[in-house]
């Protein structure tokens, strides 16, 4: 290590073009510096960065004028990592470095003010220089990493995830809570603006998945436990009893007929009714029944021979633990419909004629309901005069409304509307908006001809609040904008064209990995340019709707992406992580465990033998909640030591 | 085109916006008048609109683009308060209180109904009650009163006639009663109020 007496501590000043030499003096900057103490040396340059200012720095280093680097540059979070390199490339202890920064922090946020930029740099040059002269070098820590990956959520992300890891040649679990992958992409009629069959473009790849020799299929499953960290995560599921044995189970359906319980039809959003014992739709991966103990009344008729021949029937089935180590984890959980019942004025649950958007999906569907001949729920006759809603729950600032836009809903709409029209072309169809937004490709022109050759209507206004006759007839009251009138228009049946929710289930999923939600409650990103699919914790991936609300085309992307940066961590047989955990003392350490109720990682275990607390290196992201909560000051972050810290604080303290 | 006509054409070409309305709203606290969408529910919900010509959001949008038309339009006095706009409103804006604050700054600048002008200046001012019980007119209060074997006249200022004049006083030192001076004036002077 190298002593105090010894210490060579080089100033680099960066003018980042005119970015920092714009506003700031570097000439005075340089001879401040240079009177610091332990600093042997300040240089200054164009770009820091640049490959001639990299150059710079290594020569120093190697010919042994300095031990020490401080960097007066941008944020670190530009080019930390950039330094570090510069370092490692040469052999010198990257944790030697330390970066100020005075372009964010002093040149950009006193653009009018040049002296109080000058004087905030000088700070932050003193405070750099101070905490460099306390640096220790630090090791980065190993680990392994294990060739596996869990994708959480078995619809077109999970699949498609699921999928391009299995083709790499890495074992995947997909897991799903449902009996059936597929997800909601399953319910859909047609996909815009191609107008496919959803169901014809999907089930090939759910076959695919059933058929990939690398992807072991946990439906009807959820997570129980997680522990771990990096490319070591050690996962417990929890297999739902199916109370029919899925191997014995060839997916016959001579079970159905006989069985006397009838319940709602979740695919078809209780439009429908299905038994007890039951596959969730006809294309079901996997194919073999599920009995919904919920509803069951377990009269026995399904368990006779004569019904099931391969005597698959197990009443006594229990729910399955089991443990699996995977390196990384996708998690694509997918969405939920927002729930208009609130919203009283539109009447969704009071009314039997208006339904919602899945709803309609579902009518449209030539293995819905009604056969892909839609009619209105309340007596079945053929609506001539529909409206849709646009903007429901979504875009919506009062209390249990999303204020984001969910981005898929005026395509949907306008969809929807020209398959009805392809359906019944003397109908009349008007959609009521707010803003129409068809960003997509293609998308513009679905629009456009929706006008032109279809001849729906589309009205600028909210609808205020919506009435019902005595024949069930929906009368709708709204403001038309752009002609300032109010409309009273009587129609036969109103969809609500709904926004996108998280799962319900994401909550337990987030805290179970301890991932992070953004404001409006999806999973947060890393970068939200950057690095769009990554999560805060490594090895943990999120892609599609989980994410946050996106089309089919753009959840695929999204899910190859995933894929592909789950791959690029398992490609590796080790990884490096910096090394900025925390680090107990266990001379000063009581064993009040305060510190470990307060980790958000779970990284701090108790040694019930020592009584000690013990942090686990690589769960640790070092975000340093523990250490000040120590009350006995036992627990020091590496790159971050008190010592370090007072250093800092102390120039604070003589500047004022 | 002869240079008549286009004159003529150009008059309703708007070339500037102001901000003078948006910033009172501003100054008031209500910068949530900004968020407006413009989706009509507003309008759409408004009970009085379904029988008076008050539309809403089309006040709102005048206000919002400086259009100071707006004040002198006796709409925006057919609002009964109800709060529905308020309660759907997707952006969260009290409308209500804009249609009210839009009412102070037409008052402040001497746009104001004659009924109400008249129950301010001739009522509210004069006996310090909104609905008064003295005076002939009144005479069924205070019959009413009687017939419940209440004294005729509450306990407020209508049995205190001392207390008027500090009522008065509060309501100078408020400047209510100047604006009313002011009104006052301006009403006399031209007559080019709400008709």
């Amino acid at each position: 290590m190298v002593e105090t007496e010894n210490l060579k501590i080089g100033v680099y000043i960066c003018h980042c073009g005119t970015n920092i030499s714009g506003n700031i003096n570097i000439d005075l900057l340089k001879e401040y510096s240079s009177k610091i103490s332990n600093v042997v040396l300040v240089k200054d340059y164009k770009f820091m960065c640049s490959d001639i200012g990299q150059k710079l720095i290594k020569a120093d280093i190697e010919s042994g004028i300095i031990n020490r680097v401080v960097i007066a540059a941008c944020s670190p979070r530009l080019h930390e990592y950039t330094f570090r390199s510069v370092c490692e490339d040469i052999g010198f202890n990257p944790f030697l470095f330390e970066q100020a920064n005075i372009r964010e922090h002093s040149s950009w946020v006193n653009l009018n003010d040049p002296e109080g930029a000058f004087e905030i740099a000088k700070d932050h040059i003193n405070m750099a220089v101070a905490k460099a002269s306390k640096l220790k070098p630090l090791k980065k820590i190993k680990v392994s990493v294990e060739s596996s990956c869990l994708v959480i959520g078995g619809g077109i992300a999970g699949i498609n995830s699921a999928l391009d890891l299995a083709n790499n040649g890495y074992k995947v679990y997909l897991l799903e809570k449902n009996p059936s992958i597929g997800g909601h992409m399953a319910q859909l009629d047609k996909t815009f603006p191609t107008m496919d069959c959803s169901a014809c473009i999907l089930t090939p790849r759910m076959v695919d998945i059933a058929r990939n020799q690398n992807i072991t299929l946990l439906t009807y499953s959820e997570i129980v436990g997680i522990d771990g960290y990096v490319g070591n995560f050690k996962i417990k599921i929890m297999k739902k009893p199916h109370y029919v044995d899925q191997i014995k189970c060839n997916g016959c359906g001579s079970c159905i007929t006989p069985c006397p319980v009838i319940c709602k039809n979740e695919f078809d959003l209780g439009m429908t009714s299905r038994k007890a014992i039951y596959i969730p739709f006809p294309q079901a991966i996997p194919g073999e029944y599920t009995i919904d103990m919920e509803n069951c009344i377990k009269c026995g008729i399904c368990a006779d021979p004569n019904v099931c021949e391969t005597e698959a029937i197990n009443f006594n089935d229990k729910p399955e633990i089991i443990n699996i180590k995977v390196g990384t984890i996708i998690v694509a959980t997918g969405w939920d419909l927002y729930d208009p019942t609130e919203l009283k004025q539109y009447g969704y649950g009071r009314y039997p004629n208006v339904i919602n958007s899945l709803q309609m999906e579902r009518l449209l569907s030539s293995i819905g309901p009604l056969s892909g001949n839609p009619a209105r729920p309340s007596d079945l006759l053929v609506p001539k005069r529909i409206a849709f809603l646009q903007c429901v729950g979504s875009r919506y600032y009062r209390e249990g409304g999303n204020r984001y836009c969910s981005r898929v809903c005026c395509m949907y709409a306008i969809k929807q509307a020209r398959q009805y029209k392809e359906k019944y072309p003397d109908c009349e169809i008007f959609i009521f908006y707010i803003d129409m937004r068809t960003f997509g490709k293609e998308y513009e022109e679905f629009y456009e001809s929706s006008q032109r050759e279809y001849g729906i209507r589309y009205i600028r206004g909210r609808i205020a609040e919506v009435l019902e006759d005595k024949n069930n007839n929906i009368i709708i009251r709204s403001e038309d904008t752009l002609s300032q009138q109010l409309i009273e228009l009587k129609v036969d049946l109103l969809i609500l064209s709904c926004g996108l929710e998280p799962n319900i289930d994401s909550d337990k999923i987030g805290s179970l990995l301890c991932l992070q939600k953004s404001s409006d409650g999806f999973f947060m990103e890393a970068h939200p340019k950057l690095r769009p699919i990554d999560t805060l914790l490594e090895g943990i991936f999120i892609s599609g709707v989980a994410q946050g609300p996106k089309d089919i085309p753009d959840t695929v992307a999204q899910a190859k992406a995933a894929a592909s940066g789950a791959s690029i961590l398992m490609a590796k047989a080790e990884l490096e992580i910096d090394p900025y955990y925390t680090v107990v003392i266990d001379q000063l350490c009581s064993g009040c465990k305060i510190c470990q109720s307060l980790c958000p990682y779970n990284a701090i275990e108790f040694d019930d033998y020592k009584k000690k607390a013990l942090i686990n290196p690589v769960l640790c992201k070092g975000c340093g909640t523990c250490a000040p909560a120590c009350p006995s000051g036992a627990i020091e972050q590496n790159h971050f030591t008190s010592d370090q810290m007072n250093s800092i604080i102390d120039i604070i303290k003589e500047d004022n | 085109m002869n240079s008549k006509t286009e004159e003529v054409l150009r008059k309703d070409i708007r070339k500037s916006y102001n901000n003078k309305l948006i910033q009172k709203f501003i100054n008031a606290g209500l910068e949530e008048i900004r968020a407006c969408i413009n989706c009509g529910t507003c309008t759409g919900s408004c009970p009085s609109g379904k029988r008076t010509a008050l539309r809403v959001r089309s006040a709102i949008k005048k206000a919002l683009d400086g259009d100071e038309s707006i004040l002198k339009d006796k709409d925006i006095w057919f609002c009964s308060t109800c709060y529905y706009c308020y309660e759907r409103c997707p952006r969260n804006i009290p409308v209500t209180d804009m249609i009210i604050k839009l009412r102070n700054i037409a008052v402040e600048e001497g746009y104001i109904l004659d009924n109400h002008f008249d129950l301010a200046y001739n009522v509210f001012y004069k006996t310090c009650h909104a609905i008064s019980a003295i005076g002939e007119n009144n005479k069924k209060w205070r019959e009413l009163r009687e017939s419940y074997d209440l004294p005729s006249l509450p306990p407020t200022v209508h049995s205190y006639p001392e207390a008027v004049k500090e009522c008065q006083k509060l309501m100078r030192e408020v400047k209510f009663k100047q604006l009313l001076d002011k009104i006052k004036k301006k009403k006399k002077k031209d007559n080019k109020n709400i008709k």
